[in-house]
């Protein structure tokens, strides 16, 4: 009996609008990812020889995909789910996409990515994405049916200079009963 | 410009079976996953609340996020290749979970070579294993790497047709 809801189905082919990243690239943010993965490479932190090829300091080649984050204004999912006892907390819209509405009840996870890098985008640079959902299967595995949902992103500059772009791939898991 | 010459790669210096130099992670703790999610604003419980992760996800533990291991494939190939090197692309799939306790070391391995007429890309096969040698995020990678007496890989970086 197939897991995947046919209503999900509607979604493939649908695409973003241009959703523009709520800040531009930020040297502060920067420096936090550099220390949280572990590459504290001088081409993050300040204009050096190092990062004159790039015109300056520069962000994390991933950096750009993580910045379209919850605007000022914007219904806060934290706050709004904090009475239910089942919210997981995984953030439900990615590269301005609108929510699968018939799988919000399945638990997410990162299934992985296919990511071409163009250009690293520089500090002050704003970033703008426009994504499509590409696919949306079902597959056997060997701990049950799980439903995976293939988007494709391209990130690019505020002037329209293509930073990455990625094919992601997030996998929704039923929950056991 | 001023480059290290000495942490440059060139093309010439790349074959087939070469395996890079290893980059080592952990062991992870919480610290390490909450300080990644926090940089993220990603708050999914199922990287820092244990009871969540377990009773209610029926997971082992908390996980590592997979945009975590990620960023690590891309410091691997970002300094094997050097200043005047790119990565070009790469693709991984998540797997296997890795969980708090674990020392990760990632890897990478030259599968095959071509010769444009600017600069070299190399295949690789690339991936993460945990210290019980265990593979969770295998994937495949293409960088562009300079000759010797040429010139940068262009940046930005145009793909060259294969």
């Amino acid at each position: 009996m197939s897991v995947l809801p046919e209503a999900a189905l509607k979604y493939v082919g649908v695409e973003s609008e241009i959703e523009i990243a709520v800040d531009p690239v930020e040297r502060g943010q920067v420096r936090r990812h550099a220390q949280a993965i572990g590459d504290e490479d001088p081409i993050y932190w300040e204009a050096c020889d190092a990062n004159k090829r790039y015109g300056g300091p520069v962000a994390q080649p991933f950096f750009p995909i993580h910045m379209f984050r919850r605007a000022y204004g914007t219904e806060d999912p934290v706050e709004a789910n904090a009475a239910d006892p089942d919210y997981d907390g995984a953030l439900k819209v990615r590269g301005g996409l609108p929510e699968i509405e018939p799988l919000t009840h399945m638990p997410v996870m990162n299934g992985g990515s296919e990511i071409e890098f163009f250009r690293l985008a520089k500090h002050g640079e704003t970033v703008k994405l426009k994504a499509r959902y590409a696919s949306i299967t079902e597959k056997e595995t060997s701990k049950g049916p799980i439903i995976l949902v293939v988007s494709e992103t391209d990130y690019l500059t505020g002037d329209g200079e293509l930073l990455a772009r990625q094919r992601h791939t997030r996998i929704r898991r039923p929950v056991k009963k | 410009m001023t480059i290290d010459t000495s942490k440059q790669l060139y093309f010439e210096d790349v074959s087939v079976g070469m395996e890079l130099p290893k980059l080592t992670k952990g062991p992870m703790t919480t610290a390490h996953i909450m300080r990644w999610s926090a940089t993220m604003e990603n708050w999914h419980k199922i990287h820092y609340d244990t009871p969540f992760a377990i009773n209610h996800d029926k997971l082992p533990g908390v996980l590592l996020n997979g945009s975590f291991k990620q960023q690590w494939l891309a410091q691997l190939l970002k300094d094997w290749v050097g200043l005047n090197g790119w990565v070009w692309k790469m693709n991984y799939q998540f797997r296997a979970m890795n969980l708090v306790g674990e020392t990760l070391t990632i890897w990478g391995k030259v599968t095959a070579l071509h010769k444009g007429p600017d600069f070299g890309v190399v295949e690789l096969d690339i991936g993460i294993v945990n210290q019980e040698g265990k593979e969770s995020t295998p994937g495949k990678a293409s960088v562009a790497v300079p000759y010797k007496g040429g010139k940068p890989v262009p940046y930005p970086f145009v793909p060259p047709k294969l």
